[in-house]
C-alpha cells in the first residue's frame, strides 16, 4: 500500500469517528431537549407570569438597544420596547455615531429633551456626546456617542444602566409582549444563583408587525430565509438546551439576553476587539465566576422568544456567517487555556471542545471532503458503495435533526399555526442538504481565512426591512402625525 | 452501514408520521375546546352574575372547560361575583379532584392544581395547600404561595413569611401572596421583624413597609440599628412609606451608614417623606457620594427643595448627580 493510499485511509477513519462522535452528540442533545421542552411546556400551566407583573418584588431591568444606522426599524423596534408587558423596566437606546437619521426619527417620534445623564466609569468607553430623555416616555433615554462598535455601545449602556439586571436586544429585534417577564423567572427562581439568561431567537420575515408587536406569524417568502428558521430551531431548540443542562450555555444571543450588571462589570463589560463579543462575554462570566468559587448558572430559557431578520440575499448571509466563524475563532484562541480543562467544568470538557470540533473545524472538515474524495476516486482508493452508503447516512441523520427540531418546535413554542408551514418546513429541512449547508460552510471557511489575515471589520448587514399591514396607519402612528 | 441509513430512512419518516399526526389531534383538539367555551361560557356568565338556578348536567370535558373559564375569570373580579365562583367551585368535582391532584406523584400534575385551587377561591382548600408549602419541587411550592394568597386565608402568613425567608419560595411570589393577604399579617410581620435569623427579619420589615402603616414607623426605626446591612437597607426603604416624624431622624443618621446601598436607600426614602431638614446633607452627599447614594440623594433633593438643588447644580463641580437631578426638574 502506497503512502498516498495510507493518507487517504487514515483520513477516512478519521471522518467515520469524527462523523459518528457527532451524530452521537446531536442525537444526544435531541434527546436532553426533549425531555426538557417537555417539562417545560407543561409548566406553562402554573407559570405565575400575572403575579410576577403586579409583584413589587420583580426586578426591574434596564434595556439596552445598541443603534448604528437603523433608522429604518428602530422607532419600530422602541415602541415594541416601551410596550413590553413588565412591571418596572428602562429603555436605553445607545447610538453609535450613527451616519444615517436615526438619531433624528428617534427624537421626532419620542419627543427627546436633553438631559445630562450620570454615567458610571468603571468600563472604559468612546465619549458620549449627547444624552436625552423622552418627554412622552419617561422611561425611555437616549445616548448619543461616538462610533466605537456594538460593543462599546453596550459598554455604554451598562455604564448609564439604572438597575441592577441589564436586557441587551438588537436593534431590529422584535421581542414578544411577555418576553421579559418570562426571561427574568430564572433570576427570581434562584436570585442568587443565576448570572446571565438567553433566550430563543427566531426568523422574522414573513411575519408581520404593527406599532412594534408581532401580529402574524408566518414563514418567509424567501427560500434562504426558510433555510435559515430550520437552522435556528437545531441551534437555540436543540443545542442550547442540552448545553443549558449541562450549565455549559457559551452563547447567550446579542439578539436578547439577561444579565446581572454587576458581574458584566467585573469582567470589564464587554471585549471591543472582537467581533465574537457576545459568546467572548459568556466564556469570560464562566472563568470568572468558576475563578471565585461561586455556585452560578449561566441559563438558556426556551420560551421568551425574539424575532430577528434574516439575511435574505447571499451577500449579507456571506458577511454573517464569516462574522460568526470569526467570532468563534477568536473566542476559542483568547480562551484556548479552558479546552479540555477539567478546572473550567463542563465548559471546558464539553462546551468548549464541542464548539472547537463540531462549529469551527465542521465547515473546514465538510470542505476539506470534497477533494479527499475526489482525489481518493481518481487514485482508486475509494470504494464507491462505501461512499454513498455514508453519503446517505450522513445525509439522512442531518434530515432526522432537522425534523425532530421541527417537533420540538411543534411540542413547546408552537408559533406556526398552518399545517402547510410546517410542511413546508420539513421539505426544506430535505433539501438543505443540496447546496445550502456546503455554502455555508464554505462562508465559514473564509470567516477562517478572514481570521488569519486579522480582519476586523463587521460587515454591511443589508435588510429588508420586517412587513407591516398595509391598512391605515397604527393608533400610535395616528397620535404622532 | 446500510442498515444505519435503513433506520434512520424508517426513523425520519416515523417523524414525520408523527408530526402529521399530531397536527390533526391538535387541529381536532382545540376545535373541541372552542366549541365547548362557546357552549359553556353563558352558564359561566350567569354562574357570575347569580342570574342562573342550578347548573345543568354537563359532560366531563365541558365540565373541566368550564372550571377553566371560571378560574380565568376569577383572576379578574372581585366582590360578589368572586364569590359566586367560590360558591359554584364548592359544590362542583372540580374541587376535590384537584385536592387529589396535591398528592399526584407527577411533579407538575401538583403544581398545576395547586394553580387551579387558587383560582377556585375556596378557602376550604387552604389546609391541603399549607401541608403543600413544604413540597420537595420549588414550581409546587410557588403554585401554594400564589393560591394562598388569592385564597386570603390569614394563617397563612407565618408559613409563608418563613418559606419567604428560608428561599423556599421566591420573593416575587410569596411577596405577592402576603401583600394580597393585606393588614391581617401585619401582626405576624411585627413579631418576625425581631426574628434571630436577618433574612426572615429583612424579609418582615420589607413586607410591612408594603402593607404596614405609620403605626409601624418604630420596628422600621429600630431596625435601621441592626447588624444586618440586608435589614437596614430594607429598613430605610420601608420607612420612605410608614415613616413618621420619628423616622426622619433616624433616616438622617443612616445617610452616614457604611454600606452605599443603605446610605441610597435612606436618602431615597427621605425625598419620600418629603424632609426638608435633610437638604444639606442629601446635597453633600449627591456632590461626594458612591454613584449609587449620590444619585438617590440628588433625586432626593429635586423632591424637597427643587429651588437650592437648581442654584447647587449652576455651581462649577456640582458633579453628575446634580446635573441629571435638575435637568429631569427642568423637564
Amino acid at each position: 500500500m502506497s503512502v498516498v493510499h495510507a493518507i487517504l485511509r487514515g483520513v477516512s477513519w478519521v471522518a467515520l469517528v469524527y462523523f459518528a462522535v457527532l451524530s452521537l452528540a446531536y442525537l444526544t442533545f435531541t434527546l436532553v431537549a426533549w425531555r426538557r421542552l417537555g417539562a417545560h411546556r407543561r409548566a406553562r400551566k402554573y407559570l405565575p407570569l400575572d403575579e410576577m407583573y403586579a409583584s413589587p418584588f420583580t426586578p426591574p431591568i434596564s434595556v439596552l438597544l445598541p443603534a448604528f444606522n437603523e433608522e429604518t426599524e428602530i422607532v419600530s423596534s422602541v415602541d415594541s420596547l416601551l410596550d413590553l408587558r413588565y412591571p418596572r423596566h428602562e429603555v436605553i437606546v445607545i447610538n453609535d455615531g450613527s451616519t444615517d437619521g436615526t438619531l433624528e426619527r428617534l427624537r421626532a417620534a419620542f419627543d427627546l429633551a436633553p438631559v445630562r445623564k450620570a454615567l458610571r466609569t468603571r468600563i472604559a468607553t468612546a465619549p458620549v456626546r449627547a444624552s436625552y430623555i423622552s418627554r412622552t416616555h419617561p422611561n425611555l433615554w437616549v445616548l448619543d456617542k461616538e462610533n466605537g462598535g456594538k460593543s462599546d455601545a453596550l459598554n455604554v449602556g451598562m455604564n448609564a444602566a439604572t438597575h441592577a439586571h441589564v436586557c441587551v436586544i438588537d436593534a431590529d429585534a422584535v421581542l414578544e409582549q411577555d418576553s421579559l417577564l418570562r426571561i427574568i423567572k430564572p433570576f427570581v427562581d434562584d436570585p442568587e444563583l443565576v448570572a446571565a439568561a438567553g433566550g430563543i431567537v427566531r426568523i422574522a420575515n414573513g411575519c408581520v408587525i404593527d406599532s412594534g408587536l408581532l401580529v402574524k406569524f408566518g414563514l418567509p417568502q424567501s427560500s434562504l430565509a426558510r433555510f435559515q428558521v430550520i437552522e435556528y430551531f437545531r441551534a437555540f431548540l436543540i443545542g442550547r438546551i442540552a448545553f443549558d443542562s449541562l450549565n455549559g450555555v457559551l452563547i447567550i444571543s446579542g439578539a436578547f439576553g439577561v444579565f446581572k450588571r454587576a458581574i458584566v462589570e467585573a469582567v470589564g463589560g464587554y471585549a471591543r476587539d472582537t467581533v465574537g463579543e457576545d459568546i467572548d462575554l459568556v466564556v469570560r462570566l464562566h472563568r470568572y465566576l468558576r475563578t471565585r468559587g461561586d455556585d452560578y448558572r449561566i441559563r438558556f430559557v426556551p420560551d421568551p422568544v425574539c424575532w430577528t431578520e434574516a439575511p435574505e440575499d447571499l451577500a449579507t448571509l456571506s458577511h454573517q456567517r464569516r462574522r460568526w466563524q470569526r467570532g468563534l475563532g477568536e473566542t476559542l484562541w483568547r480562551h484556548r487555556s479552558q479546552i479540555a480543562n477539567p478546572r473550567a467544568g463542563a465548559v471546558g470538557l464539553v462546551a468548549l471542545p464541542y464548539f472547537l470540533l463540531f462549529e469551527f473545524l465542521g465547515s473546514i472538515l465538510q470542505l476539506v471532503g470534497i477533494p479527499v474524495v475526489l482525489v481518493s476516486w481518481l487514485l482508486g482508493a475509494l470504494s464507491v458503495q462505501f461512499f454513498l452508503v455514508f453519503l446517505a447516512v450522513s445525509v439522512l441523520l442531518s434530515v432526522l435533526l432537522s425534523i425532530a427540531a421541527i417537533m420540538l418546535e411543534e411540542y413547546s413554542v408552537q408559533r406556526y399555526k398552518r399545517a402547510s408551514d410546517i410542511a413546508l418546513l420539513a421539505l426544506y429541512g430535505v433539501l438543505e442538504n443540496l447546496g445550502y449547508r456546503q455554502m455555508t460552510a464554505f462562508f465559514g471557511c473564509r470567516g477562517v481565512v478572514d481570521l488569519m489575515r486579522r480582519r476586523h471589520e463587521w460587515g454591511e448587514m443589508r435588510r429588508r426591512g420586517l412587513e407591516r399591514p398595509e391598512e391605515a396607519p397604527s393608533a400610535r402612528e395616528q397620535a404622532r402625525a | 452501514m446500510t442498515i444505519v441509513a435503513l433506520a434512520l430512512s424508517a426513523a425520519a419518516l416515523l417523524m414525520l408520521l408523527v408530526l402529521a399526526a399530531r397536527r390533526l389531534v391538535l387541529a381536532r383538539r382545540e376545535r373541541g375546546h372552542a366549541e365547548s367555551e362557546r357552549r359553556v361560557r353563558p352558564l359561566a356568565l350567569a354562574i357570575v352574575e347569580g342570574s342562573g338556578g342550578e347548573p345543568p348536567a354537563l359532560s366531563a370535558r365541558d365540565q373541566a372547560v368550564l372550571a377553566e373559564v371560571l378560574g380565568r375569570y376569577s383572576r379578574e373580579l372581585t366582590g360578589e361575583a368572586d364569590r359566586r365562583i367560590a360558591d359554584y367551585f364548592h359544590e362542583s368535582a372540580a374541587l376535590t379532584s384537584a385536592g387529589g391532584e396535591l398528592g399526584s406523584r407527577r411533579m407538575w400534575r401538583r403544581a398545576a392544581a395547586a394553580y387551579t385551587l387558587g383560582d377556585m377561591r375556596c378557602a376550604e382548600a387552604a389546609p391541603e395547600l399549607l401541608r403543600a408549602l413544604d413540597d420537595d419541587k420549588p414550581e409546587v411550592r410557588g403554585a401554594v404561595a400564589r393560591s394562598l394568597g388569592r385564597l386570603g386565608v390569614s394563617e397563612a402568613a407565618l408559613p409563608l413569611i418563613e418559606a419567604l425567608a428560608s428561599r423556599r419560595i421566591s420573593n416575587e411570589v410569596g411577596g405577592e401572596a402576603l401583600i394580597e393577604l393585606g393588614s391581617d399579617v401585619v401582626p405576624e410581620l411585627r413579631h418576625m421583624a425581631g426574628h434571630p435569623d436577618w433574612q426572615i427579619r429583612a424579609t418582615a420589615i420589607t413586607l410591612l413597609g408594603l402593607v404596614g402603616t405609620s403605626g409601624d414607623s418604630p420596628v422600621g426605626v429600630e431596625a435601621l440599628r441592626d447588624s444586618s446591612a440586608d435589614v437596614r437597607r430594607a429598613a430605610a426603604a420601608a420607612l420612605g412609606r410608614i415613616g413618621s416624624s420619628d423616622a426622619e431622624t433616624a433616616l438622617r443618621a443612616t445617610l452616614d451608614d457604611p454600606v452605599d446601598v443603605v446610605r441610597a436607600a435612606a436618602a431615597e426614602s427621605l425625598g419620600l417623606i418629603g424632609s426638608r431638614a435633610a437638604a444639606s446633607e442629601l446635597l453633600e452627599l449627591a456632590r461626594t457620594d458612591e454613584f449609587r447614594p449620590a444619585h438617590a440623594a440628588a433625586e432626593a433633593l429635586a423632591r424637597i427643595d427643587p429651588g437650592s438643588l437648581a442654584a447647587a447644580a449652576a455651581e462649577p463641580g456640582a458633579g453628575p448627580h446634580l446635573h441629571e437631578a435638575a435637568d429631569l426638574r427642568k423637564l
